[in-house]
């Protein structure tokens, strides 16, 4: 099979539909990364024309141009488009696109929750666009703190469009962050071993499990809050047993790690492109793998930083003091490898280093007034001042803003296969440059001299004039250079002409493909010895085209490719992808449909979305699997594979492995919510104890019990070859145990709108209750495959992820139980 | 998969170390445990015990990652785990140094 022979077999195989029909039924990650990432952008001009507008609220004293209760909504879309709907949805999107190019595969481990992904992105964006197009925005502020937020300071629907939109969203966040973990670990080209990953998928990496410990909190809060504002539970309410406090650290818990969330991906781009431009390799792989490690994790430790003056002990704020000094350590490391790549090598200031040396300045200045912030007494003077604002814009844009250009124009040749014709973009970076240094140096002046974050207007005779004018016109200066920016890259995509393949002459993988990148990426997958196979290699392109690596013919109109372990990048697992479909679309429309209901207080449709989704989830993993088995498959250069579904850790366990990490920081996050309550909120004790009864106790420890040795014992009987009927049944009965204990406990609650207790207890009990429907649910759908043929002792991937799923309702239901009925057993 | 506990271990400890003194904190302000022994109070005793246990805990994970039988095979995977390593360990001494500096409950 020649080349143009191979390309064309596997454009048939890979391809999406064609036309605008394809964009709703892709599953390719090539178009719903570029899907992504245009939506983000449309999402940032939204954000920057929202900044236009309170600068020019604030460019004169007591201006008339927007009143107070619009100005609120301005800055809290401006903020909440910026962090949920711009900066992380931009790097799911260039992770999606970029991530199997650079690792050397096809595509990303779950192609369709790529696109569930994206379309949640959608519909929950346009449910706050919507809000706001009808003036019933959210108005909070972007960190919506109760009481303000609750539902006697704020009785109409603007929080509850923030509250549900951006959880919608985060589904959205939290699909892309398996997806992309999964993706790293294992859907990487035979002989990338953790050493020879190119350091974005390191980056990417690192964000992405941060996103799946780190967005659970705010979800956990946005669902408590809006529990709180539709039903009354008062988790918020100081007198009746809440503390508002507790959003505020629920929020933080989330809110401090997405700075790191949002930088991160940027200082990935960062480390790619900067060794490009400078003819040279990156200094310090391990030492930036390191640094970005312990920033990762050093930034779950400074969430109190942002809460320096609600009272907090002093020893309390010592630790968080201490913690956001130490943050500077690994990211000076990352800076003086930078400093040290450049230093090593020949830079040439072409336009992407223009950006990233942008990046340097400002990203700098705002590291020091980060870390002037993080010492207490400076804090308690600028707390909720103007400089505040100025800080987390010098760090935001700098550290992501700037970055991300560089990286739109690095790979813009890649996107569209073309070069820059007109030469827009170096005028574009300096207007953004001066202005944006000149609106935010401006605006740490006038923070300095006492003007707060978030006022609608001051006075004359504040003496706040001139700063505050300076700071507008270098506002829309910026608003200047990023509209030329946007017009030079589309002007690049329209109208450049044809460019040569990697034009960079970079040394990473996704630079080995025709650009733009076929639909399959790869006629056949690299064997990888380095980290820049491309410099070693450079006909590597050509010679993949020929067919000269794995996977290189393509049979029954399968799409194909392979995992590697871990550790070593030896292949061990052939997978078999799902093909196009509107599954995904459909599925987030019905998912959309919930979320509506709730907030349009729908209760009716609230059952009919669940069963939905349920069924629609079932369908899901329905169609895939097969009712023979399939023996190990060649993959080229003689090694033959187990296909994915005769394995036990099949991506789809590992997919669930993460999933379940961000569902245990969830209770977690609850069960911190619960003692904190019951430790610091006032109002405690509560008016009545749950009365404890060993009998339901009993009755769910022992069905969480059954459950999880009924599934182990039918994993093995299964893999013996005998009938695990009998073992699913009993799982199927120990999760309905735990659903009826859990449920009991719901009902005998104390009345859960009286006191904090009460809610708190209800809200234990409805977790406990939802993952034992799940459970059961995951059982009868196990039952029904056995029962119709698509599983043996051979395919028996769907065991072991059922497994995991009962282990971790066995563990949770129990501790559920105990957290209700002990206290009571106790007194 | 032991490769990546073997990097996120030391971080990892440091952020339930950093957590749960965090919560001993609270719970001894939330409470009012009050009294004295070895001539310190309560309060100070048991957040320095933690202290120190947190301390000890990331020295001896710092020294098994560099221990031959418990090392990674890959140079590499060595290099950054025992980076990490002192990052928790660091961080554990510096982050929680306050339980002997600062007043505990005002």
């Amino acid at each position: 099979m020649n080349a143009l022979e191979r390309h064309r077999k596997l454009t048939a195989i890979w391809a999406s539909e064609p036309g605008w029909r394809g964009w709703f039924s892709t599953v390719n990650h090539t178009d719903l990364g570029r899907m992504f990432l245009v939506t983000a952008f449309f999402f940032f001009i939204i954000g920057g024309l929202l900044a236009m507008l309170i600068r020019a609220q604030l460019a004169t004293p007591q201006s008339a141009f927007a009143g107070p209760e619009i100005y609120n909504q301005i800055f809290t879309m401006h903020g909440t488009i910026m962090m949920f709907l711009f900066a992380i949805p931009t790097f799911e999107g260039l992770a999606i696109y970029l991530l199997p190019k650079l690792l050397g595969t096809r595509d990303l481990a779950f192609p369709r929750l790529t696109a569930y992904g994206f379309w949640c992105y959608v519909f929950g964006g346009t449910m706050l666009l919507v809000a706001m197009v009808l003036g019933i925005a959210p108005d909070g502020g972007w960190f919506m703190y109760p009481p303000l937020s609750g539902p006697l300071y704020s009785p109409g629907i603007n929080t509850d469009f923030w509250l549900i939109g951006i959880t919608f969203v985060e589904i959205s966040a939290i699909a892309a962050a398996v997806e992309i973990t999964v993706s790293i670990l294992k859907y990487r080209a035979p002989g990338m071993s953790l050493d020879k990953m190119p350091i974005f998928a390191w980056y990417a990496l690192i964000t992405a499990l941060m996103i799946l410990t780190g967005f659970p909190p705010l979800i956990l809060g946005s669902i408590l809050l809006e529990v709180e504002r539709a039903f009354g539970l008062p988790f918020f309410q100081a007198e009746l047993g809440g503390d508002s406090l507790l959003w505020q650290h629920l929020f933080w818990l989330f809110g401090h790690p997405e700075v790191y969330i949002i930088f991160l991906p940027a200082a990935g781009v960062i480390s790619t492109v900067l060794p490009v431009m400078c003819r040279t390799t990156l200094l310090g792989y391990g030492w930036i793998v390191a640094a970005a490690v312990s920033l990762a994790f050093l930034s779950f430790g400074l969430w109190v930083h942002h809460m320096f003056t609600t009272g907090i002990p002093h020893m309390g704020l010592a630790f968080f003091s201490a913690a956001s000094t130490l943050v500077a350590v690994p990211t000076g490391v990352q800076i003086f490898a930078w400093i040290g790549t450049i230093w090593k090598g020949r830079p040439e200031l072409r336009l992407p280093m223009l950006h990233i040396l942008g990046f340097f300045a400002t990203f700098v200045i705002g590291g020091l007034t980060g870390v002037m912030v993080a010492v207490v007494p400076f804090d308690w003077q600028a707390h909720d001042t103007a400089f505040i604002t100025a800080h987390l814009h010098y760090v935001l844009f700098g550290g992501f803003v700037f970055p991300i250009f560089a990286g739109v124009y690095y790979w813009l040749p890649h996107f569209t296969g073309r070069r820059r014709f007109f030469h827009l973009g170096e005028l574009a970076f300096a207007l953004v440059f001066i202005g944006f240094h000149v609106t935010f140096l401006a605006m740490h002046w006038v923070g300095l001299l006492g003007q707060r974050r978030r006022i609608p207007t001051y006075a004359p005779e504040d003496g706040w004039t001139a700063i505050n004018l300076i700071s507008s016109v270098g506002s829309f200066v910026l608003a200047i250079g990023i509209g030329m920016i946007l017009i030079d890259v589309i002007l690049h995509a329209l109208t450049a002409a044809r460019g040569r393949r990697n034009p960079w002459q970079a040394g990473t993988l996704e630079w080995a493909m025709i650009t733009p990148p076929p639909a399959y990426n790869f006629a056949s997958l690299p064997h990888v010895t380095s980290r820049e196979p491309l410099a070693d290699t450079p006909d590597l392109a050509v010679q993949l085209a020929r067919g000269e690596g794995y996977l290189a013919t393509p049979r029954h109109g399968w799409r194909e490719t392979l995992t590697v372990d871990v550790a070593s990048g030896r292949p061990d697992m052939h997978v078999l992808y799902p093909t196009n479909t509107r599954l995904p679309i459909i599925m987030s429309a019905v998912t959309g449909l919930f979320f509506l209901s709730l907030l349009l207080k729908f209760y009716w449709t609230v059952p009919l979305a669940v069963a939905g989704v349920a069924y629609l989830a079932w369908r899901w993993v329905w169609v895939l699997g097969r009712k023979e088995d399939l023996d190990a498959l060649p993959v080229g250069h003689g090694i033959t594979l187990p296909n994915a579904a005769m394995t036990d850790h099949s991506p789809g366990w590992w997919g669930t492995v993460f999933l379940l990490t961000a569902n245990a920081t969830f209770f977690g996050s609850l069960l911190f919510g619960f003692a904190f309550l019951w430790t610091v909120a006032p109002g405690w004790p509560p008016p009545a104890w749950f009365v404890a009864s060993p009998v339901e106790l009993g009755f769910g420890i022992l069905g969480a019990a059954l459950g999880c040795f009924a599934i182990g014992h039918a994993i093995v009987v299964n893999r013996r070859n005998g009938s695990p009927l009998p073992g699913l049944v009993l799982t199927l009965a120990g999760a309905l145990a735990v659903a009826v204990a859990c449920a009991a406990m719901m009902a005998r609650t104390p009345s859960p709108e009286a006191h904090a207790y009460g809610a708190t207890l209800f809200v234990l009990g409805s977790y406990g209750l939802f993952h034992a429907v799940l459970g059961a649910l995951m059982a009868s759908f196990l039952i029904a495959r056995v029962l119709h043929g698509f599983t043996s002792s051979m395919r028996r991937a769907e065991f072991t992820i059922v497994g995991l799923w009962v282990g971790y309702l066995s563990v949770v239901g129990t501790l559920v139980l105990l957290a209700g009925h002990l206290p009571g057993l106790a007194s | 998969m032991t490769d990546l506990i073997r990097i996120l271990i030391a971080p990892l400890v440091w952020l339930a170390a950093f957590s749960a003194i965090y919560g001993l904190h609270g719970l001894i302000c939330g409470h009012g445990i009050e009294g004295a022994a070895l001539g310190l109070p309560m309060p100070r005793l048991l957040l320095i015990m933690a202290y120190t246990v947190a301390v000890l805990l990331q020295a001896i994970l710092l020294a098994a990652l560099y221990h031959p039988r418990l090392a990674s095979s890959s140079n590499f995977v060595s290099f950054v785990s025992h980076a990490t390593g002192w990052t928790g360990l660091v961080a554990t001494g510096w982050s929680l140094l306050p339980v002997v500096m600062t007043s505990y409950c005002t």
